[in-house]
């Protein structure tokens, strides 16, 4: 039986930094590819509801405002969010995207939704190639 | 004089609750039944309702610490299906975050076994370590836990050159810090002693219960899907399977240690020779008829997704075959005469989730029918009380 031998690693451990950070007053800067919560940019928008059908969990609606002024409505219910980015993936415009905010709790759950009012656009999706 | 203890069915018992009834003759357990479906979510139900793309992140949720696992059994079967053939380096990453996963699944694992023997400056060194490794992995996919990494045919986020080196670098670190895992049973004769002996599993009744994963290779059968069955890139890469022949706990140990070092190899072969190229192919929406099995090796052991498809865009029966049932049948054999204080060693050996949760013990009094509640601390005590001053087997060596 030896003892003692587990004794340089802990004075060795007691060097060393700590491996947490003082969150509230430092933060991490979170990756490059983090997946904060989705936003809309409405100017992009064509309406193709990729984003809505695919979303796992549903947190996605798009209703028509005006049919005739193709005015339309999309609502982010972030509560059901899951964080996974299909939408980003499935748009075909990049209307849709990830910010990088991760405080993003709330004493109430329809605070978190988000909404905008839009006229669709008329941009080429970008897999389809230029006719013109 | 015959007792009966049930432990569960909120028992820290991971993705499914269990209950565990024991028939103790003093401190030995002589029976042991198990009971299922306490956690019964409904998952492979909603799976029928919801698109091959939707069910990528409801496979995920699965499981925390597998969540790359299952969304790879699962979109490996849809391929299948769909008859796509993803793209060499999309298949490179896909193995890459796959052998990531297995370090952190494999030190959370000796942390928690560390906790379990009452070990817990290990405990805090190797949660430490696997803190690299998940910050490995959020660089790569962005988050931590779900990395969402995979799609149908392909993977979603591609690799570049500083993201090659940050991982090669830490690699390094965790090589060195794994080498001091390696020697831990020659500077810790306790921590052997604790382990060794317990949950004893014969290599016959391994297969005859058809134990997966490290359980199953510790008791000496080398039976590995990724080199039995291989999938994505595993035919091409060189690694050897981890075995150990002391069918215990510390054989259980011996081959995740040693399978750490596998998973260095591996990574730095993939990452040696990622082929160039995209990461994805475009998937249809729709798969023809027809039913896969996919096998995968989760860190736990053999993961098996069986998908039916009938022409729609949504699939008509999926069925999830996570590793820890495998190992239920054998987790009985191994509790039987073993001691009560024994039991969070022996399920914390097969599934690192065990001891997340502080839960309740009861000893019942068969006599009286009276019931006794210990809480886990409790039993850890009683298990650190049994062991401490003496040492069960005398003769255990540190095998690495």
């Amino acid at each position: 039986m030896k003892i003692g031998v587990f004794i340089p690693e802990l004075l060795r451990h007691l060097f060393k930094k700590p491996a947490t950070v003082d969150y509230p007053f430092k933060k991490l800067e979170v990756p490059r590819d983090f997946r904060g919560s989705p936003y809309l940019r409405p100017e992009l928008c064509i309406v193709c509801r990729a984003c809505e059908r695919d979303c796992p969990a549903e947190a996605i609606e798009i209703t028509a405002v005006n049919e005739a002024e193709k005015r339309f409505r999309m609502i982010i219910h972030n509560d059901r969010c899951i964080h996974c980015a299909q939408c980003v993936d499935s748009c075909p415009t990049e209307a849709m995207l990830m910010d990088d905010k991760f405080e993003i709790s709330d004493y109430d759950r329809h605070n978190l939704k988000m909404n905008w009012e839009f006229v669709r656009a008329v941009v080429k999706p970008k897999s389809e190639p230029k006719t013109s | 004089m015959k007792f009966q203890i049930p432990i569960g069915p909120q028992h820290p018992a991971l993705k499914e609750p269990i209950s565990l009834r024991m028939t103790v003759e003093g401190e030995i357990i002589r029976e042991a039944d198990i009971r299922l479906g306490y956690n019964h979510r409904g998952l492979e139900k909603l799976a029928e309702q919801r698109t091959w793309i939707q069910n990528i992140y409801l496979t995920e949720r699965i499981c925390g610490i597998c969540s790359h696992s299952h969304t790879t059994c699962y979109v490996q079967g849809v391929e299948k299906l769909m008859e796509l053939e993803p793209p060499k380096r999309g298949l490179y990453i896909r193995t890459l975050v796959a052998e990531l996963e297995r370090i952190h699944s494999h030190l959370l694992w000796l942390g928690v076994a560390g906790h379990e023997a009452g070990f817990d400056s290990f405990f805090m060194y190797t949660w430490r370590d696997r803190e690299i490794v998940m910050d490995i992995l959020e660089i790569i996919s962005g988050n931590r836990v779900h990395y969402g990494i995979n799609t149908i045919g392909g993977v979603r986020r591609d690799l570049d050159d500083g993201q090659v080196k940050h991982i090669l670098d830490s690699l390094e670190i965790l090589r060195k810090r794994s080498e001091y895992y390696k020697n831990l049973g020659t500077t810790e004769p306790s921590f052997v002693a604790r382990l060794a002996g317990v949950g004893y599993l014969s290599k016959e009744d391994a297969i005859a219960l058809c134990a997966v994963g490290p359980t199953l290779r510790a008791s000496g059968v080398p039976m590995d899907v990724r080199k039995d069955d291989p999938y994505a890139v595993y035919g091409e890469i060189p690694f050897e399977v981890c075995t150990a022949d002391t069918c215990d706990v510390l054989g259980r140990t011996v081959v995740r240690i040693q399978e750490l070092f596998q998973c260095y190899n591996i990574i730095e072969y993939l990452l040696k020779n990622l082929p160039a190229g995209p990461v994805a192919v475009r998937a249809p929406r729709r798969a023809k008829p027809n039913e896969v099995v996919s096998r995968y090796e989760a860190p736990r052991g053999e993961n098996i997704h069986y998908i039916k498809s009938n022409g729609t865009d949504k699939p008509e029966r999926l069925k999830v075959r996570a590793p820890t049932l495998g190992n239920y049948a054998a987790t009985i054999k191994m509790l039987k005469n073993g001691f009560i204080a024994d039991v969070p060693l022996i399920f914390a050996a097969i599934d690192p989730c065990i001891c997340c949760a502080e839960r309740a013990v009861s000893l019942v009094d068969v006599r009286t029918g009276q019931e006794k509640i210990i809480s886990m601390n409790a039993l850890k005590q009683l298990s650190l009380k049994i062991s401490a001053g003496k040492v069960r087997k005398r003769e255990a060596e540190w095998p690495l």
